[in-house]
Parts: structure tokens; sequence; C-alpha cells
């Protein structure tokens, strides 16, 4: 998964941890940068009678870097309140919610939204409202007005919304993590000497059907980008936005109220920039570890982005069927395409039209180059498919960044900084067989984009 | 790490001007790895001293009497610390929801008194063998 429950620690801690992070102009604004943060993975939609929410306690973030040293110039932080109008009951409403301010609904939550600029907090906003979570046709019977209801307008022409959304990613976990197996090229997997699989198989969406908390920010550029560039070439123009969760150092269970309470400064105990960093690059032993440290740390890691584990395994997971891959794997170079596409960004004059360069600080950082206007006809697979508004370059909600980085690090992307490298024909093609399609929540073309949260009443079906 | 100003100023109860000799204002900011160690926090290392929250019992209200003096100083140094300007972290902790009251502390090493003081959302190090001793002994 992009990040869902990526490491030991933060899967035990749902409420803290990073599924997904987006960044990109906004398609319906120009003038505007939209940033989703995804929180609490794989929300089975009806998990009542307490329906999922953001944690009180936990700090959630979203950082900006516009001055290319991996550090945040710009932070916005998000606190969260709930509030019960009747512990008396153990409904989560009792009756429809017809607006967030029905006294039918009794467990709602509020937010705040601060932002911090070189160290200075100023508070944009509180007590804003978070919509319900999509029970049924009987609880909320109007989701998308309750949903509209909650996108709240900011001063500076902001926007803000904070709640449960329809996962948006797509990827087939249970075939990835089954030893690495693609059900497209299933056939060609070594299959451990089994002979399970004989020919393709479509994928399979694990995520389909299942809710995401979103924190969803809209911000015009003028106020994140280090002075608001109109051409791509400008190395200003080029934002890093990675998202934090938070916590107390110390939490204690108190028995005699029957809840925790917590103490001590903040600690970051969740981190997402790129998605599949921490996922697939970062090894087991170093994930949790990994999530505790800012992006400008990460030359403590730059050996798993120059020599991927998974572009070695690939050759010997599909015989012959990444030969090129194997001799570039065995000659021991550095894979700085990887180095450049999540670390650093891409540096002018590589591929032309386009730059997210921000300098040689090595920070696993969402690299939007803000100039870039958004494509009238997407591509999904981003800079790799012609599509220079897409991943890598930022990341918008339908970009299929499974079957973008697998190919990258099938070697794809090695011939930008070796022309003479040929990929494997199999580069091209590898995937994990889905696409945006394969999300059955639509999109949606405005703020906050992603599809409208798949209700408790009708999923599963 | 420097002494903080809120340690010069404190004494061991008991002991004419014996100034505690490390403590140390922990600096709350950024995420920076070498300023946060780890640690893992036990039944035994840890202890909440709640005002009228009573988690720790017979064992808090003792600590308190052996050691009030340097517990409320201990705190109004913490909340000294946690007032000063700094990092968006901080500035986030300062509109933190928790009572001032509450108090923990973790001893990290017996041995050498090394433990860590929480209250609100600050911390502070601090290191008195004796101290750590007497909480040791009052918890059994």
């Amino acid at each position: 998964m992009s990040s869902h429950r990526e490491a030991p620690e933060i899967s035990q801690d749902p409420v803290a941890d990073s599924t997904d992070l987006y960044a990109f102009v906004s398609p319906d604004r120009h003038d505007s940068v939209t940033l989703i943060a995804n929180y609490i993975p794989l929300q089975a939609p009806a998990g009542g009678p307490n329906f999922y929410e953001f944690g009180d306690d936990v700090l959630y973030e979203i950082h900006i870097d516009n001055s290319g040293d991996g550090r945040a110039d710009i932070t916005y932080q998000f606190r969260f309140r709930t509030e019960v109008r009747d512990p008396d009951t153990f409904l989560y409403n009792v009756g429809p919610i017809g607006s967030l301010s029905s006294k039918n609904w009794n467990r709602r939550q509020f937010y705040s939204v601060k932002r911090v600029e070189h160290g200075e907090p100023k508070m944009l906003a509180e007590g804003l409202r978070c919509p319900p979570c999509n029970i049924g046709p009987l609880s909320t019977p109007d989701y998308h007005k309750l949903a509209e209801e909650a996108v709240h307008h900011l001063p500076g022409n902001m926007r803000c919304f904070a709640g449960q959304r329809a996962d948006g990613f797509y990827v087939d976990l249970g075939s990835i993590f089954d030893l690495g197996n693609l059900r497209p090229f299933e056939q060609l997997h070594n299959q451990f000497g089994m002979h399970i699989f004989s020919k393709p198989a479509p994928g399979v969406n694990a995520t389909n059907r299942m809710n995401v908390h979103s924190i969803a920010l809209q911000v015009p550029i003028s106020e994140v980008a280090r002075h608001h560039a109109h051409a791509e070439s400008q190395p200003r123009s080029v934002i890093g936005v990675w998202t934090t969760a938070s916590r107390q150092r110390v939490r204690i269970w108190d028995a005699d109220h029957g809840k925790n309470v917590h103490s001590g400064p903040f600690r970051q105990v969740s981190r997402l920039g790129n998605p599949l960093v921490n996922e697939v690059l970062i090894p087991l032993g170093k994930k949790d570890r990994w999530n505790t440290l800012p992006p400008s740390d990460d030359k403590l890691f730059a050996r798993y982005f120059t020599s991927p584990g998974l572009a070695a395994l690939l050759p010997g997971l599909y015989p012959g069927v990444f030969p090129h891959l194997a001799h570039l794997v065995k000659s021991g170079k550095p894979r700085v395409d990887i180095e450049a596409i999540l670390l650093t960004g891409i540096p002018a004059g590589i591929i032309p039209g386009f730059q997210n360069h921000t300098g040689p600080v090595l920070a696993d950082m969402l690299r939007l180059n803000t100039a870039i206007k958004p494509a009238s006809k997407p591509n999904e697979l981003g800079v790799v498919g012609g599509d220079l508004a897409g991943f890598p370059n930022g990341r918008r909600v339908f970009d299929d960044v499974v079957t973008i980085e697998v190919r990258a690090i099938a070697g794809l992307t090695y011939p930008l900084i070796d022309k003479k490298f040929s990929p494997d024909g199999a580069a091209s093609l590898v995937t994990d067989g889905l696409t945006r399609a394969s999300v059955r929540a639509p999109y949606l073309s405005h703020f906050p984009y992603l599809g409208v949260p798949y209700s408790g009443f009708s999923n599963p079906s | 790490m420097r002494p903080a100003q809120g340690g010069r100023a404190l004494r061991r109860p008991g002991k004419d001007s014996t100034v505690l000799p490390e403590i140390h204002a922990r600096t709350p900011e950024g995420d920076t790895p070498e300023r946060t160690p780890r640690s893992d926090l036990s039944r035994r290392s840890v202890l909440r001293t709640a005002a009228g929250a009573g988690v720790a019992g017979l064992a808090a209200s003792a600590i308190i009497g052996a050691a009030g003096p340097v517990f409320a100083a201990t705190a109004g140094a913490a909340r000294r610390a946690g007032s000063r300007p700094r990092s968006d972290h901080a500035t986030a902790a300062a509109s933190g929801q928790h009572a001032p009251g509450d108090l923990v502390v973790h001893v990290r090493d017996a041995g050498s008194g090394e433990m860590d003081v929480f209250t609100g959302t600050s911390q502070i190090r601090l290191r008195d063998k004796d101290l750590a001793a007497r909480l040791i002994r009052a918890i059994g």
C-alpha cells in the first residue's frame, strides 16, 4: 500500500497512520494547490457503532519546504476535538443526520487549523465541523450535502475539509505481498516451483470499498511557494510536501476514568512524502525509525533508494523477464534515477519542459512544480506517461503510483541518467493490473476530489 | 545539554545550598532524533502523580510527601520551559488540552538517577540519584 500499515509500530496505531499524501495544482483553480493527507487505513464502512474518527490526541501536520533543505518552512497543523451530546445512548446518531448541526448526531468532531511559518504560529480557524461517517440511507440520507457543508472557506482564499472519504488509492495488495506476484504476469513468476499459475489474471483492488479519513487543504500558490513563479524552469516554483502525525510522549491508562491520559511534548510517529517509500524501500528493521525522522535526515537511508531491494528481487521472481535489470543490479551502479525521482527531484534539462528539483539535500518529499498547469487530459501514469502534471510532479488522487514506481524500479527511468541503458521490454508493461477505473467511488472534479465515502449500509454487499 | 535556568534555583529538600546538578530543559522542538531518544515506559518506571486522579494511589502520595518541593520546583521549571517560544510542535503543545497539574516521572536509569519529568506538553530531564532511589523505594 502507499503507506497503509507500512511499519510495525504505526500499524498498531491506525488513527495516527498516514496512508496517502497528494499535492497538485487544483484542476479547477489554477492559482491554488490542493494538499490532501489521508489517515486511518482500510476502514470497513460498516464499522459502527463507534465509527471512525480522527484522534483527539494526535497532532496532524502537513509540511511544506520551499527552500530545499528538507525542513518545514510552512506547516499546517490540525487538532481535533470530539463532543458527545448524549452519553446515555449507545447510538452514534438517534435519527437522520440532515445537516452538520443536526441534534440527531450524537458524536461530533471539530477541529482547528493553525499555520506555522518559520516557527511563528497563526490560528487560521477553530471549531470547524467534520462530517459524520457515511452510515446509510436512514442515518445519512444526503451524504453529498453533509460533505459539502463540511467544506470550509478560510480567510486568505483557502478551503479546508477534514473527514471521511473513499480511498482513492488502488493496489493489488493480495498479490504483491504474496511474494511479489503481479497477477497480469503471474504465469511468468517463478512460483517457487509450485506451478500454480498458468495464465494472466486481472488485478484485484485491495482497497476497494474502503474508506479513509482525509485532511484536505486548498491554498493559493502564493501562500506556499517561496515566490510565486510562473515559469516551470524556476527552482522557486517547486515545493516539497510531507505529512506527519505526532503523539505526546507519555500515554497512561487511567483505569479510574476508563481513558488514556497524555503528557509531554509531541513526537513524530508517522511520516509520508512520496508513496511506497517506507512501504517498499525502507527495510523492516528501520521503518519505525524512519517514521520518527524529518525528510532532512533521509541521507541516512540513501542506499535503500540507490539500491532498492525490489530491483534485485524482480529478475529472480520473474526469470528471464528482466535481463537488463539483472545486469544493472549486478553492476552495482547506484540507481541515481530513483534517488532523483524521490529524494532530490528531477533537475532541469533531463525531461523537456520539466523540473522539480529542490537541490542537493536528500529528502523524501512530494515535489510539486506549481508553475506546471493541470493537464486537460490527464494520464494516470504521470510523467512517465507524458503528463508532466502528474506523479512524480506532486501526486494527483488518481495517479497510478504503484505502476509508475514498479516500472521505475524495473529500470524504465534509468535512461534518464544513462542514455546507453536499454530497459527491458517488460519494464514499460509491468503493472499490478489496476487503473483509476478500479476505484468504484468516482473521483470528484472539485475539492476535496476524493470520492464520496462508501456507506456502511451498502458495503460490503 | 546545558542546564536550564530553572535548574539553578532548585534545592534538594532538607539540604542547604545544594544545587541539583543536572536539570535540563528538553526542547520538544523539531523531530531531531538525537534529541529525542526513544524510551520504553513501564509500569515500574513511570509514575503518574496527577492530583485527584489517584492513578498511583498511595505510592504517589508517599512520593509527593517525600519530594514535594522538588516536584513543585520541577513542574515550575517544566512550565517555564514549555512557555518559551520554540518550534511548531511546541506551539501546538501550547494549545494542548492537558491540565497543568498532571505530572509524570519516567526514571530512565535508577543507577544514575536520570529521569524525565513530563507535565502538560513539556518535558525536562534531570539527574538525581537520591530522588530516583526514593521513588523506587516508594513503589516497592
